[in-house]
């Protein structure tokens, strides 16, 4: 019996968080039991788990979104919730939420019926610190503190193709060294495929390295 | 209000930088031009939601409270653009950022800036059209952005192509429209808007850059009428003739700052015999396919207008007189393809359209274009 | 030899501006009255170097010069957002949005209505004469029942056109603290000129939105003598637009 795990990927937007929330929910897959990925994106019409619903399904996934038929008038009136992904979290087996950015940071979280009583649900915020918002010490403190519940981070910066391995290691020492100070666990820390396959002997502090698909670039609108 | 009142007394409210030194940084488009328009010590936004320019808004609202600017969610796009008219006129770098419809009710008050030449900077990332259609791409507000409302287009539009044009055009759209007080446009798309790329971000002051000073049109030193003339404006004439010098004055006035606006940009046109001809993102699928032919060893050229107003016809006319054929690549039916004819006009040179409104157009959808026009050759 | 002529000089506002008198409305216009208590308020609390003065576009606009005062003329209905643009980028302006019925309660009414909702700081003063009279005397929301103009030259039905817009209790339904909202008449000076005066001090008070509606003549297009033209303004006009105050800064929110 594997232990639940449901885990709410929080983050600035563009963080990569619906990336991070795709692999977690594959890695999940392959190590056996049924696993529900859902979009809760609010805000972003565009760059969702949306147009990518088939693909995953097909990967074995449950995956809770709209279908783009379903959809009508994107960005003007098509932000609703699906209403399965409400009760998501009283599904059987793993749980992975993808929340959208805004605002209110974690807040959106309030429209996910369980998820503060729920004994095993995290919420885990990814960082990249290249993104202008979160590209400091500073800001990325601010940004946590706005977040209102952050329980694990996953240190994603990058650079897109330019990214090198002195990107991704000046980002992790800002982000450890907020992360340190408040206290909060660094999960692991995620690089993509490219980035995977020029630098294969890669790796930080013996920290746990996700290494992602490139799911997201085909999903745009 | 009182907030704003403080934030405007205070006098070093641009010590603290926003970006310190220069930065490579992993944004979104829209995020750009919000983060440019901060380094551009823009002093208030005005604007109304619309997809695909939201995050223009949500960044600058979340930052010009740290940094103490100003922002107002009007009504609609309409007062959105007689609001920054109003911010212009009270002397601040001010700005609104909109699309498709937002864009069809700011063209009211940009007529209105045009006739009073009030350097007012908009930001344009079109969305699908006619009416509300989608709000993800299109090259459909060319129309409208250059030549919008019941005047003459006095207006300078830049259509920019990436993250990178982004942030250094919407800075320099602040000085070219203080510097020459017309309107200035930044023309993106909802591609630009939401993609997410490198960009290097910087303080214009590091790079050399001075941001042209602003000046109040109303309410300048002294009291109107005891110390000087008071400062009244209109746009409003009473009969033809009036109507008539005032326009050609505008004319005049703006025939002089085209030399100085100008802009485009050449891809291996020196010898071509195939010229593509494209703006804004579709450049990026130009350049490649330009490449690609080039690496073969054969004459396919890229002309890119980076102002589609004016349009750098003079800069065109000896490449398409040379070309054998011009392919005319867009994301709309010919709205760029009409504005080019017009300034080469009785160039002899075939032209083939290759039009897809609402649509991306890729390198590869380039290429073969190019190789069919080739194969009607041999 | 030169010839001594007796000058009687009119006793003008001191922030009128002497070179574009006489103005230029039509004999018996409303507007010059409003425009003459507006320049008292502005002499009296001594602001005539901070006033931005924003005309709209209708008989209004003839407007954009009469004040020694800086001001900028726009377009039909924009009189608001512009005002309003002014002033959130310069708070020590005192923006003054100066507009005929149609430009308040008709084209402009979404600026009207929204502006009163965020209680912007800016002051603005509608004359109401029940018709557009610069584009010739058609049908205006205020346009009274009965009321030939030449949109409704049958008179305007309650059936056809709904009632007449009430414009000062539609903005004080709305208006949030702090804010004035009054009527006046330019048949009754010394009340329109205190009621302008109480707005203008609202805004430099900062307190909130501040608008007064000026019932005018317009004998013109009422085709009137002066007679049945203070008729119509006192008793048909009267009658069914109140004048008074209907919100006061100090009034404190139930």
């Amino acid at each position: 019996m594997h232990k639940r795990i449901a885990e709410a990927f929080v983050g600035e937007y563009a963080s990569g968080k619906s990336e991070n929330a795709i692999y977690r929910a594959l890695s999940l897959k392959k190590a056996g039991g049924k696993v529900t990925l859902v979009d809760f994106d609010i805000v972003e019409p565009c760059y969702t788990l949306r147009p990518l619903k088939q693909e995953l399904t097909e990967l074995g996934l449950n995956v809770l979104a709209w279908s783009t038929s379903e959809t009508f008038g994107l960005g003007e009136a098509g932000q609703t919730i699906l209403p399965q992904a409400r009760w998501a979290l009283r599904r059987e087996g793993h749980i992975i939420v993808d929340v959208g950015y805004g605002a209110d940071g974690a807040r959106a979280l309030n429209l996910l019926e369980g998820s503060a009583v729920d004994p095993d649900l995290r919420v885990v915020l990814v960082l990249n610190a290249r993104r202008p918002m979160t590209d400091s010490a500073m800001r990325i403190e601010e940004y946590i503190e706005s977040m209102g519940r952050v329980d694990g981070i996953i240190a994603n910066t990058h650079l897109a193709d330019e990214t090198t391995p002195q990107t991704v290691e000046d980002g992790y020492h800002i982000i450890k060294e907020v992360a340190k100070r408040r206290n909060i666990p660094i999960d692991a820390i995620s690089v993509s495929q490219q980035f995977n396959e020029k630098y294969p002997k890669f790796g930080l502090d013996d920290k746990e390295l996700r290494v992602l698909g490139a799911f997201m670039p085909r999903s745009f609108w | 209000m009182k907030d704003l009142k403080e934030k405007n007394e205070t006098k070093d409210k641009y010590a603290v930088r926003p970006i310190v030194g220069e930065k490579r940084a992993f944004a979104t488009g829209n995020e750009v031009v919000a983060w440019a328009a901060l380094a551009a010590d823009a002093d208030i936004m005005y604007g109304y939601p619309i997809t695909p320019q939201n995050e223009i808004m949500h960044y600058w609202t979340r930052m010009s409270e740290k940094y103490g600017r100003g922002f107002l969610q009007t009504e609609d796009e309409t007062s959105a653009g007689f609001t920054t008219l109003g911010g212009v006129l009270a002397g601040r770098r001010s700005f609104t950022a909109t699309s498709g419809p937002g864009n069809m009710l700011m063209q009211e008050s940009m007529c209105m800036a045009e006739m009073m030449r009030l350097p007012t900077v908009m930001i344009v990332q079109q969305r699908g059209g006619p009416s509300t259609a989608t709000v993800i791409y299109s090259q459909q507000e060319v129309n409208l952005t250059c030549f919008g409302g019941n005047g003459e287009g006095f207006r300078i539009v830049y259509s920019t192509c990436s993250h990178q044009e982004l942030f250094d055009y919407t800075i320099n759209a602040f000085n070219v429209a203080w510097t020459h007080r017309f309107p200035v446009f930044v023309l993106g798309d909802g591609y630009q808007a939401k993609m997410r790329e490198p960009v290097t971000m910087y303080d214009p002051r590091d790079k050399g850059i001075t941001m042209v000073p602003t000046e109040p049109y109303v309410l300048k030193e002294g009291c109107a009428g005891v110390d000087r003339e008071p400062q009244q404006m209109r746009n409003t004439y009473n009969t033809e003739e009036e109507l008539n010098e005032v326009v050609e004055g505008l004319n005049a006035a703006y025939q002089a700052v085209i030399p100085q606006v100008v802009k485009h940009e050449e891809y291996a046109c020196e010898d071509a015999d195939y010229v593509i001809v494209a703006h804004g993102v579709v450049t990026r699928a130009a350049q490649a396919a330009v490449e690609y032919f080039r690496e073969k060893g054969l004459k396919v050229g890229h002309f890119r207008p980076v102002t589609l107003r004016p349009f750098p016809g003079e800069a065109f006319r000896p490449i398409a007189d040379r070309a054998k054929k011009i392919l005319v690549a867009e994301s709309a039916l010919g709205q760029m393809r009409r504005i080019m004819t017009d300034t080469i006009y009785g160039c002899s040179t075939p032209m083939v359209n290759f039009f897809k409104p609402g649509e991306g157009i890729s390198t590869e959808e380039i290429i073969v274009k190019v190789e069919e026009m080739m194969a009607e050759d041999k | 030899m030169k010839k001594e002529y007796i000058v009687d000089t009119p006793r003008m506002p001191v922030s009128w501006r002497e070179e574009t008198k006489a103005h230029k409305f039509c004999p018996g216009c409303g507007h010059g009255l409003i425009l003459k208590a507006l320049g008292q308020a502005i002499d009296e609390l001594g602001i005539q170097d901070r006033i931005v003065f924003v005309c709209d576009i209708g008989c209004c606009l003839l407007a954009w010069d009469l004040f020694n005062t800086d001001g900028v003329q726009t377009h039909h209905g924009r009189a608001v957002p512009v005002a309003t643009g002014v002033k959130r980028a310069n708070p020590d302006s005192i923006c003054i949005a100066y507009m005929g019925d149609g430009g308040g309660y008709a084209i402009g009414a979404q600026h009207l209505v929204n502006a009163t909702a965020r209680n912007e700081r800016i002051t603005v003063l509608l004359a109401n004469n029940t018709n557009y009279a610069m584009t010739g005397g058609q049908m205006a929301p205020t346009t009274l029942i009965g009321q030939k103009t030449e949109t409704c030259p049958y008179g305007r039905s309650i059936e056809q056109h709904g009632e007449p817009t009430r414009g000062p209790e539609m903005v004080a339904a709305i208006a949030g603290h702090g804010a004035y909202v009054a009527r006046g008449t330019v048949s009754q000076m010394n009340q329109l000129k205190k009621q302008i005066k109480t707005a203008l001090q609202t805004q430099l008070d900062g307190s909130g939105f501040s608008f007064v509606e000026a019932l005018a003549t317009c004998p013109t297009n009422w085709r009137t003598n002066a007679h049945e033209t203070w008729q119509f303004l006192n008793n048909n006009m009267g009658a069914y637009f109140q004048t008074g105050e209907f919100k006061k800064p100090e009034e404190q929110e139930v």
